[in-house]
């Protein structure tokens, strides 16, 4: 806590977080479509601004002008509102992330800097990523559009199953820190070493199993037939145009870049370095480092990989991640009962 | 003071939710006034203090009500536009109904011990340790009961042998 009134602290921390998750979501939007380009030996968009910086200012006005279109035959209330929540939904996520790292005078290290350092933290972030089907299924339903709806129904499915070896790996830092707070967990790998690296074995694989259910739950490939252009047209945004679709694709990004932080405080310990970290506010630069750098993975996935089929989306969700994120639960106990016994 | 000038309008929300699900005419409607309602409950558990229970009715309600829209969508008629008719009816007996849980919930918070007083309940902690101490067996027996009912649903929807 910065200051002692809660209310206070969360605005005076959440307002720079807000800030720099947008930020990062509107660049993200560019460094995507000039990464693809490059990958795909073409130029991208190189013609507003030195090396087209400027391209997503231009995107962002040139929505704003647009006319707010509604298709007649959609559900009006539920099709305006739809497209609101998801961002809202997605920025709520960051809260329980501690950002920053304070060294104690005996040498051990304490996170802190979370715009609300939650009893329950780790249960905040998967319960809202739980909600997020929601908002997005309505926005498919309310359109009245068959390819949308497929796509929310497909997001829907996508969503509930992968949110189970999402939940049950989330575990294995929660049983192995001995606490849901997400404040403990990155206390406990500041002092213990990162769940990715230790204990050897379970923890890389927890990570990895995260890392791929978060690819699902923000709908990147390999798991994006929600949003197949090439089967579903443009999937639930069909019918939205404007700055309503802009606000959808900036929630994409938004999304990805918040599974990456979150991905980053779980499993690669958050704001902490195995050198130096240097003064408290150089945490808060790691973990942005951590998440750019899992940003950066996630697109190279994107543009690199293929794309899963349905089945073979429920296939590895339920044959493979949900049982062996069961297994990993259970060693991470075995593990903490035998090192807690020796 | 502050949570509770907060806490008066989320409420009067709440309520006006409860009453949009069984008056709306519109069932996808009735459905998110539903998600709405069990939503704002949870936060009216964050005021009262208790996170975990907040938490984990966002958890698991949103999979539960997600599960009854499609329910209600692919159970339906087939419509040919997003309205899909709710219609109402026994409201007399619903009345009766709702009335007669209302006197019973009533009852039994005014018989509660903790009843007035402000208590602090709802930590992680403290929810974890009451499982495995005092209700172990109902905490046992309800995962048993989970068991069985994922088992039956494998038997039932399962045709023939892969």
């Amino acid at each position: 806590m910065i200051l002692d009134n809660p209310y206070l602290h969360a605005l005076i921390v959440g307002l720079p977080l807000l800030a720099v998750a947008l930020t990062v979501a509107g660049f993200g939007v560019f460094y995507e479509r000039r990464f693809a380009a490059w990958i795909q030996l073409r130029r991208g968009p190189v013609w507003v601004g030195p090396q087209g910086i400027f391209q997503i200012v231009a995107d962002a006005l040139k929505m704003f002008q647009k006319e707010d279109l509604v298709p007649a035959s959609a559900d009006q209330a539920i099709f305006k509102l739809a497209s609101w929540f998801p961002m809202f939904l997605a920025l709520s996520l960051l809260a329980v992330v501690p950002m920053g790292a304070v060294e104690a005078e005996d040498g051990s290290w304490t996170a802190a800097w979370a715009v609300s350092s939650l009893d329950v933290g780790i249960l905040w972030p998967l319960a809202l990523g739980g909600l997020m089907v929601f908002p997005l299924w309505a926005a498919g339903w309310s359109s009245n559009n068959k390819y949308s709806l497929l796509s929310g129904m497909r997001m829907v499915a996508q969503g509930i199953s992968y949110e189970i070896p999402m939940v049950l790996t989330a575990m294995v830092p929660v049983i192995l820190a001995g606490s849901l707070s997400l404040d403990d967990i990155v206390t406990y790998q500041m002092n213990h070493g990162w769940f990715a690296v230790w204990p050897p074995g379970p923890g890389l694989v927890a990570f990895v199993i995260f890392f791929l259910t978060s690819l699902a739950e923000a709908d990147r490939v390999p798991f994006d037939i929600p949003e197949a252009e090439s089967e579903i047209v443009g999937g639930i945004t069909i019918e939205y145009s404007g700055i309503r679709m802009g606000l959808f694709v900036l929630t994409e990004y938004a999304h990805t870049f918040v599974a990456a932080a979150l991905t980053a405080t779980l499993f690669l310990g958050g704001p902490h370095m195995p050198f130096s970290v240097g003064p408290a506010w150089m945490g808060v630069v790691w973990l942005l480092g951590k998440t750019l750098f899992l940003f950066f993975v996630i697109y190279w996935i994107r543009w690199t990989w293929l794309r899963y089929r349905a089945d073979q989306l429920m296939d590895l969700a339920w044959r493979w991640l949900v049982p062996v994120s069961l297994g990993l639960v259970m060693l991470s106990a075995v593990w903490v009962q035998l090192m807690e016994g020796k | 003071m502050s949570e509770f000038a907060l806490l008066f309008p989320v409420t009067v929300f709440l309520i006006l939710s409860a009453i949009s699900v069984v008056t709306t005419r519109n069932l996808v409607h009735s459905v998110f006034w539903l998600a709405s309602t069990l939503i704002t409950t949870a936060a009216v558990y964050v005021f009262l203090g208790a996170t975990f229970i907040a938490a984990i009715q966002l958890l698991l309600y949103t999979g539960g009500v997600i599960t009854l829209m499609l329910f209600g969508i692919m159970l339906s008629r087939r419509h040919s536009s997003t309205t899909v008719p709710n219609p109402s009816e026994h409201q007399l007996l619903g009345a009766v109904t709702a009335g007669g849980v209302l006197v019973l919930f009533l009852t039994a918070i005014w018989r509660t011990p903790a009843f007035g007083r402000v208590v602090d309940v709802g930590t992680s902690l403290d929810v974890g340790n009451l499982f495995l101490s005092e209700h172990l067996l109902a905490f046992e027996a309800l995962s048993v009961l989970l068991l069985a009912a994922m088992l039956g649903a494998i038997v039932l929807t399962r045709t023939s042998d892969p």
